[in-house]
């Protein structure tokens, strides 16, 4: 095996022109694992996990970018994550273990397209968009339609994931998950919600999304839909939940998961719509 | 073979190790610190716990090269003029060692944990050695052990 470990952006752009089965490696939580049970044989690792262009969080007045290499704990730590975008911090303190957050990145989360990805569905309600980046220039993808359309999007062979990019939030952000124990835990459920109530406590503008009931992490449009304009109350709620049940009825019918899930998504789908209420 | 520069303990090394070798592997077989354990070998059980460049990671997955330029702390690196790291007699003093498989790891978390926060709640606590699992013990001599490393450290 070849390894190279890079201190520029521009190194790693290089070195992927110059390599057919190579492999970026950044916290490496994923990519050693699959290595070692011979999923994946590199012939060439590419280690990104000191490129400091990369391990930045920058913001201005109206946008949040989060470079690729950015650590968990680096966002459980940012200043940048507090108030209406706790639930992100929230889904980053949940993952794994202290160990794995100082070390697990969220480039790696995302494009290594986990459905139970706990990061995912808070950047899903962001509207992130992701930033690629090659010799032949600079590529941009909605998070959303990446893991949608991965056979035609996906991270190509000459390309690094740099960034992920998102507006400031209106609405305030929230997360919930279900493991089966507290550390160390993979995702059973998760789920993220950005809620923003007009002056009449209608729901102005709002996003759903959920993690592990389906392929990849997604946005539940249907519940968006039949929220929108209307006020967070009992019996909105209840039906919405009944929405969400429709559609992953759809997704995972048949699986032997899903009774269990189809029940436990209650707890965790009130608990984002009830901590953004208030 | 490639070329690494690692600070081990306070002391500098130069080495040239496999390219697939991880960290773990690198600290065991290159420089003979047996005291980093492998359990699991895949970031769940933590045994392998070292911090580096002052956070806990799981050496086994963490590949060797990636390590260049890095300060490493061991269990080996934390006693210190011949006589142990507070945590280390807490953990003797408490009785918080059965097996002790976990415990260099553990105490590596114990000791990044009161770096960084040097009166740790109970919850701070629990949260600071969530990554790393005892089969023995029930956890409950270990906290009590990093409640007595608190009052070590802070003369109380």
């Amino acid at each position: 095996m070849i390894v190279h470990q890079c201190k520029t952006l521009e190194d790693v752009l290089y070195l992927l022109t110059q390599y057919e089965n190579c492999k970026i490696i950044a916290g490496g939580t994923d990519i050693i694992i699959q290595m070692r049970e011979k999923k994946i044989s590199p012939e060439v690792l590419i280690d990104i996990s000191k490129v400091e262009e990369l391990r930045k969080i920058q913001e201005n007045d109206r946008f949040i970018e989060i470079g690729s290499a950015v650590t968990f704990s680096d966002v459980v730590n940012s200043p940048v994550f507090e108030g209406k975008l706790h639930g992100f911090k929230k889904a980053c303190r949940l993952v794994g273990s202290p160990q794995i957050r100082n070390r697990g990145t969220i480039g790696g989360n995302i494009v290594n397209g986990s459905p139970a990805a706990d990061s995912i569905p808070p950047l899903l309600c962001l509207n992130s968009t992701l930033v690629f980046k090659s010799f032949r220039g600079v590529r941009e993808v909605k998070l959303e339609d990446y893991f949608k359309y991965t056979d035609q999007i996906g991270i190509k062979k000459d390309e690094v994931l740099t960034a992920i990019r998102f507006r400031k939030p209106i609405g305030y952000l929230e997360f919930a998950k279900l493991g089966l124990r507290k550390a160390l835990a993979i995702s059973r459920i998760s789920m993220a919600a950005m809620v923003h109530l007009d002056g009449d406590g209608r729901i102005r503008d709002i996003a759903v999304a959920s993690g592990s009931l389906g392929k990849y992490p997604m946005r539940e449009r249907k519940v968006e839909e039949y929220l929108l304009g209307k006020t967070l109350n009992k019996r909105t709620v209840e039906e919405s939940l009944e929405v969400l049940r429709k559609s992953t009825d759809e997704r995972l019918k048949g699986r032997s998961t899903y009774p269990y899930k189809r029940r436990a998504v209650e707890r965790l789908f009130k608990e984002v719509l009830r901590e953004v209420e208030s | 073979m490639i070329d690494i520069q690692l600070t081990v303990n306070g002391k500098q090394y130069s080495l040239s190790i496999d390219e697939d070798k991880r960290l773990i592997d690198v600290l065991r077989e290159d420089l003979g610190l047996t005291g980093v354990k492998e359990g699991c070998g895949e970031g769940e059980c933590g045994a392998c716990t070292v911090i580096m460049d002052g956070k806990t990671v799981n050496s086994c997955l963490v590949m060797g090269f990636q390590a260049n330029g890095s300060n490493i702390v061991t269990i080996e690196g934390l006693e210190k003029d011949g006589s142990l790291d507070p945590v280390q007699q807490a953990f003797i003093d408490v009785g918080a060692v059965q097996c002790g498989f976990c415990i260099p790891g553990m105490i590596l978390s114990v000791r990044a944990l009161l770096d960084e926060n040097p009166n740790p709640t109970e919850e701070e606590i629990r949260e600071g050695i969530s990554g790393n699992l005892c089969r023995c013990t029930g956890y409950n001599k270990i906290v009590e052990a990093v409640h007595l490393a608190r009052r070590y450290e802070n003369g109380a």
